[in-house]
């Protein structure tokens, strides 16, 4: 009996702790709904209102739009028109019908003229209306300026709720030609229609008139990391397996919102699910973008390599062998991206400048995770792995001199990556967060070797926790005690990249949010901002220079060629008549030259420290 | 000792109360055996929990630095130093599941206090899927696993108290299911995920798969309480129960992955092994005895008013 009485009791207060727990819980929950999650739903619009945003790209004289509507009635018409501005006039330059599930309304028109900017607007039945202007290829402009953004997360929680306004006028402001989201931008993974309906009316302000490249990322596509391994299936939660969580179609419904308006791909086999694929390239302003999938191919951990963590992607023990992960058969670009980014740095057709676009840069970028003490040695979800198509990928874009603009790191950074040795590659730049959903910290425990004086421990030469070379030069890292729900003591903020094609200078950029970017008095994270050359990304620190070259044009292309494996080192616009290529040391080159192709041989055996050359070109 | 005397129904029925203490003991096991393996190899789901604010404003109170709490960042803090101890806290209830007799009090107590851990376990991942209602619920089977063995032992295997508890489990489990099957909740990825690798079913195909299931998960926890079909319920959440189990190491494993992938997966089986061993429980105690078929016809079966569905004799040994 007394036993009975016990046990009645302790099941008694395991049911009132529950209850209790429930009932604090939902307490809780209200509370952070209020100031923690956002409710996100599609609201209701008149017909007139119908087109929510639209978004464009011109490439090769095609242009590409997609018009996003709000769901509409069954009655209603699918069919959605486009109209330009000519002689005063609007007229109907193509019509397409609306795709459901996704209600987007994708236009192709091939013929472009981009040597002025057009007028546009969509239209749907005789009442909705949405106006913009597709620009002129800035051609003309010495100084092409990109805006970079990622991780736009809405919940008050981290100050997602805060309005976009400050974004909206600073790129006015500085007139961006080109918007970057780099991934996240809808982070919530079963709503992807009413979370881009909602960017589109948080950014479609400054969308409409300028060429804007969305990478949907991991929560884009619906689950927190995604390694996609060709549109496999992923079962496992938290997808380490490699696969897509959310179905095919969830997915594809997602690409289409999000990339249906880039230029065409460059190599449209659809992958597993009949999930498409969008890695292209884009020439705006005389600098040629490589816009790459860097998950969509790449090989999920679990299960490939051995348990490190208490997560299959997380490596927590520093003395883990970091050769151990790099196993045979782990893709990161996969074959086909590989095949396009050698082709895509030979050729310098109205290029004076390269950059590569994709969702997260290729290395280890942040030592701490969440909001608290994450270290971890390593994230098998950073482009740090695997190491071999890590190197892969940087070896493919320093051949065309590209630099690399990502994001999803929530944590901006500045790198110089190396392969061989610190410096001997590209550089990237990591923006931070419009909303900043979850901290981390660039910091490693040894201070970094051959800093800049005066520059933080945590630059400099290091290797991060696969073992890859990477130089540090900035990190935003957010206030270390509980950051709050601030934006800016979370690093929220937005890079701008400014690629000048006359002097071959880029310079990066990264602001806070709510301030104005044009007062003198407006400081940038520290770090910021950095200009490098164009040349500097792959400029590696061992080599030497072959005897300068003068030509008889200006701005012509030039590319090595190793005189022994035939393996083609480089190719590259020079800035003016003038070239002193580099190139390692005891090794021969062929260098081949060419107006806008390097098409002329002229020289089989360059050497370092060879004789300067005068070379002629039709 | 004659075959008649070993087939007779006392006899019987004993070895039908083994059975059913067996499935208990065997799911309170495993589902310890599951979540022991969870905490020692990967980590326990209270991240969510512990790394907040608020709860370092809690240990503050207690005089511990930020430093103490999550770490200098070359050493772990108390939270991941605490999270991974809890692993003993879970081997020990699994011992706990194989030494524990109708006498131990105090493991029995013990045990009671392993339903505790699992509830606050289910609660983090509650809080990690977004406060989803039924992300809590659907560990109902595997929270009140520990509980119903030490009624079961305490009052007999057939007593009405376990037999409720084992019921609610078995309600809890599915229709945490099935309001996801069913989409009221946003169904989980790998619901589909899973449909569409182990029977090739496309998108469409799938949902309505798990549409189909998701009715059914909420018929059967009615049909729990009609007497007539009690059994054939019990039945149906075996064999649904041992399926969703299964279903992970299934479409997961491969023979290409490290270990066939057995330590990603298998565990995922393991530790839900309460939502098929707490049904065939119900339907080896719901078994009615031979002397009652013989004198009761199927159509003569009258159905009871609720309140007496659970006044069921107790065990003899009770």
């Amino acid at each position: 009996m007394k036993f009975q009485t016990l046990i009645t009791i302790c099941c008694a207060a395991v049911l009132a702790i529950n209850v209790d727990a429930q009932n604090k819980s939902k307490a809780k929950a209200k509370q952070k709904k209020r100031r923690g999650r956002a409710v996100l739903t599609i609201p209701e619009v008149a017909k007139k209102d119908i087109i929510c945003f639209a978004l464009w790209t011109v490439h090769d004289k095609t242009l590409k739009l997609t018009a996003q509507l709000y769901p509409t009635s069954d009655g209603d018409t699918k069919v959605v028109r486009l109209e330009i501005m000519k002689g005063g006039k609007w007229v109907e330059v193509a019509k397409t019908t609306v795709i459901e599930p996704g209600w987007t309304a994708p236009f192709r028109v091939k013929n472009w003229d981009d040597s002025k900017a057009h007028k546009y607007r969509v239209r749907h039945g005789e009442l909705a209306k949405y106006e913009g202007t597709i620009q002129k290829n800035p051609v003309h402009k010495d100084q092409i300026v990109i805006a970079g953004f990622t991780g736009n997360s809405i919940h008050p929680g981290h100050g997602g709720d805060i309005s976009r306004q400050d974004i909206i006028d600073n790129i006015k402001r500085v007139d961006a030609d080109v918007l970057f989201f780099s991934g996240d931008q809808v982070y919530d993974h079963f709503k992807h229609l009413a979370g881009w309906l909602k960017f589109g009316r948080d950014f479609g302000e400054i969308i409409k008139d300028r060429p804007t490249l969305c990478l949907p990322d991991d929560h884009d596509a619906g689950q927190p990391n995604l390694w996609g391994e060709s549109g496999k299936v992923s079962t496992l939660r938290g997808a380490s397996d490699g696969g897509y969580s959310r179905p095919g179609v969830y997915v594809q419904e997602v690409e289409r919102a999000q990339t249906s308006h880039f230029p065409d791909p460059v190599d449209p086999h659809t992958i597993g699910q009949g999930i498409g694929v969008w890695f292209t390239r884009m020439t705006w302003g005389n600098v040629d973008f490589a816009i790459l999938e860097d998950r969509k191919f790449k090989t999920g951990p679990a299960g490939r390599v051995p348990k490190q963590g208490p997560r299959p992607d997380h490596i927590r023990n520093p003395e883990y062998d970091p050769a151990s992960v790099d196993v045979d058969g782990a893709i990161l670009l996969g074959k086909r991206q590989l095949k396009f980014l050698d082709s895509w740095a030979q050729d310098w057709r109205n290029t004076d400048m390269k950059i590569a676009l994709s969702a997260t840069i290729f290395c280890g970028g942040a030592h701490i995770h969440g909001n608290a003490n994450g270290r971890l040695h390593a994230d098998m979800d950073s482009n740090g792995w695997p190491q071999s198509g890590r190197n892969r990928a940087i070896a493919a874009l320093r051949k065309g001199f590209a630099m690399h603009y990502a994001g999803d790191q929530h944590l901006a950074t500045i790198f110089h990556h190396g392969i061989d040795e610190h410096r001997d590659g590209i550089w990237s730049f990591c923006v931070p967060s419009i909303a900043n959903l979850y901290l981390r910290w660039w910091e490693p425990l040894k201070p970094g070797k051959n800093r800049e004086p005066g520059a933080p421990a945590y630059t400099g030469d290091h290797l991060d926790g696969f073992d890859n070379k990477v130089s540090n030069y900035a990190a935003a890292n957010p206030e270390k005690q509980p950051a709050g729900n601030l934006l800016n003591t979370r690093s929220a903020g937005f890079g701008i990249v400014r690629m000048n094609t006359k002097t071959r200078k880029i310079t990066m950029e990264c602001w806070p949010r709510n301030v104005d970017i044009t007062n003198p008095a407006t400081k940038q994270y520290k770090g910021w901002p950095r200009t490098i050359s164009q040349f500097d990304n792959y400029n590696p620190p061992s080599w030497g220079k072959l005897g300068k070259l003068t030509f008889n044009v200006e701005d012509p292309v030039v590319q090595l060629v190793d005189a022994k494996s035939k393996e083609i080192l480089y190719t590259v616009r020079a800035n003016g008549k003038s070239f002193t290529p580099g190139a390692p040391k005891g090794k021969a080159f062929i260098v081949k030259a060419g107006k806008d192709a390097p098409n002329k041989v002229i020289s089989r055996n360059a050497k370092v420290g060879s004789k300067a050359q005068k070379v002629t070109l039709n | 000792m004659s075959r008649n005397d070993s087939n007779s129904s006392p006899n019987r029925e004993l070895k039908h109360e083994n059975l059913a203490m067996l499935c208990l003991r065997l799911g309170a096991f495993l589902c310890f055996v599951g979540w022991t393996w969870v905490h020692f190899y990967w980590e326990g789901p209270y991240g969510i929990l512990l790394w907040q604010e608020s709860t370092y404003e809690l240990a503050e109170r207690f005089g511990i630095s930020w430093d103490e709490f999550v770490g200098t960042g070359v050493n772990d803090g108390l939270v991941q130093a605490w999270i991974s101890r809890v692993a003993w806290l879970y081997l020990a209830c699994t011992i706990l599941t194989l030494t524990v007799r109708k006498n131990s009090s105090m493991q029995m107590i013990a045990l009671v206090g392993g339903s505790g851990l699992l509830i606050v376990l289910s609660y983090a991942k509650y809080v990690g899927a977004q406060r989803q209602l039924p992300m809590f619920v659907e560990h109902g089977g595997q929270m009140l696993m520990p509980i119903i063995l030490v009624l079961a032992l305490r009052y007999g295997i057939r007593h009405r108290v376990p037999t409720g508890v084992a019921m609610l489990a078995v309600i809890a489990t599915f229709v945490g299911h099935g309001s996801y099957a069913l989409g009221f909740w946003p169904t989980p990825a790998n619901f589909f995920g899973m449909t569409t690798v182990i029977l090739g079913f496309e998108y469409e195909a799938a949902k309505t798969f798990l549409w189909v299931a998701g009715v059914l998960d909420f018929l059967i926890c009615v049909g729990l309480f009609v007497p007539a079909l009690r059994r054939p319920c019990a039945l149906y959440a075996v064999v649904w129960g041992l399926l969703t189990a299964i279903a992970r190491p299934v479409a997961g494993m491969s023979w290409s992955l490290i270990y066939f992938g057995a330590d990603q997966f298998l565990h995922e089986a393991v530790l839900r092994a309460p939502h098929f061993l707490i049904p065939i429980y119900l339907y080896v105690i719901w078994r009615r005895p031979p002397d009652e078929v013989s004198e009761t016809s199927d159509d003569s079966i009258e159905l009871l008013p609720l309140p007496q569905l659970y006044e069921i004799p107790l065990a003899p040994f009770d």
